[in-house]
């Protein structure tokens, strides 16, 4: 076990690397600069802004410097090697790492928030779905899945905040510091990611519920609750715990559009606003966090299926 | 048992901890808040730095600029300076300023302002030559070319930063030096980039110089508290030469960029001021209450299409010109726009000196479907007929695309032309339009400071400026065009300079239809009754003589 994880910690290596040179590729391709903008600058301000950030440099120069493989213009070795993710261009007193300091924490409660209730919900509806198949729980919970799944949060984010601060006035309408700045968009984010988890519950233990194996746990005598609990259950987390690592990694990382409804300061809105402004080193550094959170949790999963199916070793 | 009820104790003593902590910082000013909103993360405080409206917005409540503008007639009005005067040749302009403006500081540890030295004139040259230092990188720099040897050293042709036209004669009288006569030089001496700024605090901070803690300022209001992307948190500063007629004692801002949320903040009493969302405005319009707080203020922009002059049937004026004449502009703003904007005439808008805007002697091109569809026929074109493709191009917004379909639909209406809609997002848009503009573009422009000579000179000069319409520098109506806005920028007298703007005005907007100016902007704003208010048509609320009053 521990050499699989060695070594899938290794292959992190190449992954992160042939992730950087895309994105860097990508951000670069796309026509348009950081500094262009309706007031056009005249091209002498224009190359003091681009020497300030080293985008004069060639551009395998750029990456290296990036990724702290050579000296930057100014000498020094500062680069993802370093663990330092560059200035951000459109937020000149600050640092991609002071962003990620200040907006991964928010993100990651309210992902973790989601999270939770996204499982909370959706595992005991697939469950009571399974159960009870083509029974009205069955036809509730499904029901109920598809709106999680089909109404987008666009949707269900104005409408909490109607019924819950407008209407009852029991929340505030957004922001971020208490509590009760939590409650609905953790609930706008999780109901959706519920629906998905609930079907695939559902379906899951549909088909474990009709191994060979639970018969024979019923037929040892075992009660429902263990048989179910225990047995059925376990295995038919599996597909579940497959969703639930990019699911974290996606949540965790901050949801845009759930961030602009309710204001909240998350990183969500820094994978979209970094890109509309070509803040290059922000959209790295929001990329390579993501696959690093993506990568992360792939293998935490993978880990937990060995922990779930006795079957599955890694050698 | 005991497990459960030990952990209620541990959670009623966070609980209790918590609310005291939150009541510990909350202390500092007394008196009454506002919240407000700033819409977004304000991406700089950096005087030198700033270029968007919320940016400008922190700074002018954080920092004194020698002038400042009349919130009702936009005149020049003084701020740190108390007077001032130019030489005969116009070139040297002196300001003499006050000796009671102090540099202050927040204090986190105790929670006090703290008074530092006083704001003198060698604060005034070091802020400005700081904007002009092409070290510091600043965006709005070229503002600033009109400043003796300002263009030289920030382009690096000279490194001698102190050839730079500014200096301070004596503690409170700084002296500028310009490379040719300007008459509305007094605005730009009062603009942001222009302002003092703390030389010990910057080379001690660097960059981060403008974080609480570190920043030091002089305006009406303090930064106490920036926490990114969330919210700003501002009070009086007790050591402000005007403290006693300050009254609201402390300014929360929060970053809200939904408009629907901080609408619905503000229904919820959360904000005291608001935009108003497009979508809810016939609501807020038939709503007794929310009517009555809703006011409707101009904002010194124009939104405008540009024609590619040299893009077949838009290289034929006559064709600009029935374009023009073809949207139905009144009906755009009543139908689609929905916020008393006005239809634009000129590319300047009302309240910039010098735009012919609201005089009644301008016609302008106005709708006029008969005459359009005239004007196409003389081109050669009659119903449109032998047009080549014609495309016209947004950047992706629906705001944007709402109105272009409007004016694709009048044009079809009114001219029989059919005319594709096309759209890029925003950065490649503006290289697209720098570089090589469609037949037909949209743009915007806003006022830096209120005179012509920041619109028709900076953004149509067929060489100095962008030249995104391709006017050819060569042609007469170029030529005379170029005439005019350096003739009005050197002359000092406001009566010739109108006289020559006027001229400008008519050139680019009618007899060579370079754009078709479309409407001038307004800000629809929700004010709650408790709040007294003045409104800032250049951005940049006078919060400091704003009041609260029976919340």
């Amino acid at each position: 076990m521990s050499r699989f994880i060695i070594r899938r910690l290794i292959w992190t290596i190449p992954v992160i690397l042939f992730i950087s040179i895309v994105t860097f590729l990508l951000v670069h391709a796309v026509p348009g600069g950081p500094f262009d903008t309706e007031k056009p600058r005249p091209a002498e301000i224009q190359a003091n802004l681009m020497k300030h950030y080293g985008l004069d440099q060639p551009l395998w120069k750029q990456y290296t410097d990036y990724m702290g493989f050579t000296r930057n213009p100014s000498g020094d070795y500062a680069g993802i090697l370093q663990w330092d993710f560059g200035p951000s261009i459109t937020q000149r007193s600050r640092t991609v790492n002071e962003i990620f300091a200040a907006h991964l924490p928010v993100s990651a409660t309210l992902g973790v928030a989601a999270l939770l209730i996204a499982v909370g919900v959706g595992v005991p509806l697939g469950i009571i779905a399974s159960l009870k198949q083509n029974s009205a729980w069955d036809y509730l919970s499904m029901a109920l899945a598809i709106v999680g799944v089909s109404v987008p949060s666009i949707v269900i984010g104005p409408i909490l905040i109607l019924v819950f601060a407008l209407t009852l006035g029991w929340l505030p309408v957004a922001g971020w510091g208490s509590f009760k700045h939590i409650l609905m968009p953790s609930l706008a984010l999780g109901l959706s990611s519920s629906a998905i988890i609930a079907r695939l519950t559902r379906a899951s233990m549909l088909q474990v519920i009709r191994e060979d194996y639970i018969r024979t746990a019923r037929a040892k005598g075992l009660s429902e609750k263990v048989v179910i609990v225990r047995h059925a259950l376990k295995n038919a987390f599996i597909p579940v715990a497959t969703v639930l690592g990019p699911m974290f990694a996606a949540l965790v990382t901050g949801t845009f559009v759930i961030e602009q409804i309710f204001a909240i300061p998350g990183l969500g809105k820094y994978f979209i606003s970094s890109i509309t402004n070509r803040d290059y080193s922000v959209v790295m550094g929001t990329t390579l966090l993501y696959a690093l959170f993506l990568v992360a949790s792939n293998l935490f999963v993978d880990v937990t299926y060995a922990f779930l199916d006795p079957r599955i070793q890694f050698e | 048992m005991l497990r459960k009820k030990s952990l209620f104790a541990v959670l009623a003593v966070l609980m209790a901890l918590a609310i005291v902590l939150s009541g510990c910082a909350k202390g500092g000013a007394t008196g009454p808040e506002i919240n407000m909103n700033l819409n977004t993360e304000p991406p700089t405080a950096d005087p030198s730095l700033a270029t968007d409206t919320t940016s400008v917005q922190v700074d002018e409540l954080l920092f004194l600029g020698l002038t400042d503008f009349d919130d009702q007639t936009l005149d020049v009005i003084p701020e740190l300076a108390t007077e001032w005067s130019v030489s005969a040749d116009g070139l040297e302009w002196t300001f003499k300023m006050r000796d009671d403006a102090f540099w202050v500081r927040y204090n986190p540890e105790n929670g006090k302002v703290e008074k530092l030295d006083k704001v003198t004139a060698h604060d005034v040259a070091y802020g400005v030559k700081r904007t002009i230092d092409p070290n510091t990188a600043s965006d709005y720099a070229y503002v600033d070319y009109i400043i003796k040897n300002a263009y030289a050293v920030n382009t690096g042709e000279s490194t001698d930063l102190d050839s730079v036209g500014v200096e301070a004669v004596d503690d409170f009288t700084v002296k500028f030096t310009l490379e040719q006569p300007a008459g509305y030089f007094p605005g730009i001496a009062g603009m942001w980039i222009n302002r003092p700024q703390p030389r010990e605090a910057i080379e001690t901070f660097g960059e981060k110089w403008t974080e609480p803690g570190n920043i030091v300022t002089n305006g009406s209001y303090v930064m106490t508290e920036w926490a990114h992307e969330s919210h700003m948190t501002m009070i009086k500063n007790p050591h402000h030469f005007d403290a006693k007629d300050v009254q609201i004692a402390k300014i929360n801002w929060a970053m809200v960029v939904e408009e629907s949320t901080a609408f619905a903040m503000y229904e919820n009493g959360e904000l005291d001021v608001a935009n108003a969302p497009l979508a809810d405005i016939d609501r807020i319009k038939a709503d007794a209450t929310l009517s009555s707080e809703l006011y409707i203020a101009p904002d010194l922009c124009t939104y405008y299409y540009g024609f590619n002059n040299t893009k077949p049937p838009f290289d034929n004026k006559l064709v600009r010109q029935a374009f023009s004449a073809a949207i139905d502009r009144q009906k755009l703003i009543d139908t689609v726009l929905k916020g008393e904007q006005k239809v634009a005439k000129t590319f300047a808008c009302p309240g910039i000196f010098g735009s012919p805007a609201e005089d009644p002697a301008f016609e302008g091109i106005t709708f006029d479907p008969a005459k359009a569809k005239q004007l196409l026929a003389d081109a050669g074109y009659p119903n449109g007929e032998g047009l080549p493709e014609i495309t016209l191009m947004i950047n992706t917004s629906e705001g944007h695309q709402k109105i272009a379909e409007f004016i694709q639909a009048s044009w079809k209406e009114n001219l029989g032309v059919e005319v594709q809609v096309a759209n890029q997002e925003w950065a490649v848009y503006l290289k697209t339009v720098h570089e090589d503009s469609p037949q037909v573009y949209r743009m915007g422009w806003c006022a830096d400071y209120p005179d012509e000579n920041n619109w028709v000179a900076e953004v149509f000069h067929p060489i100095k400026g962008s030249n995104e319409p391709k006017w050819d520098p060569e042609s007469d109506s170029a030529k005379r065009f170029m005439q005019l806005v350096e003739d009005a920028a050197l002359s000092s007298d406001p009566e010739e300079r109108a006289r020559l703007y006027y001229e400008a005005e008519q050139i680019l907007t009618v007899d060579e239809a370079v754009i078709a100016p479309i409407y001038y902007y307004t800000r629809v704003v929700l004010t709650k009754p408790y709040v007294n208010r003045t409104y800032a048509p250049l951005g940049g609320e006078h919060i400091d003589k704003w009041s609260v009053e029976g919340k």
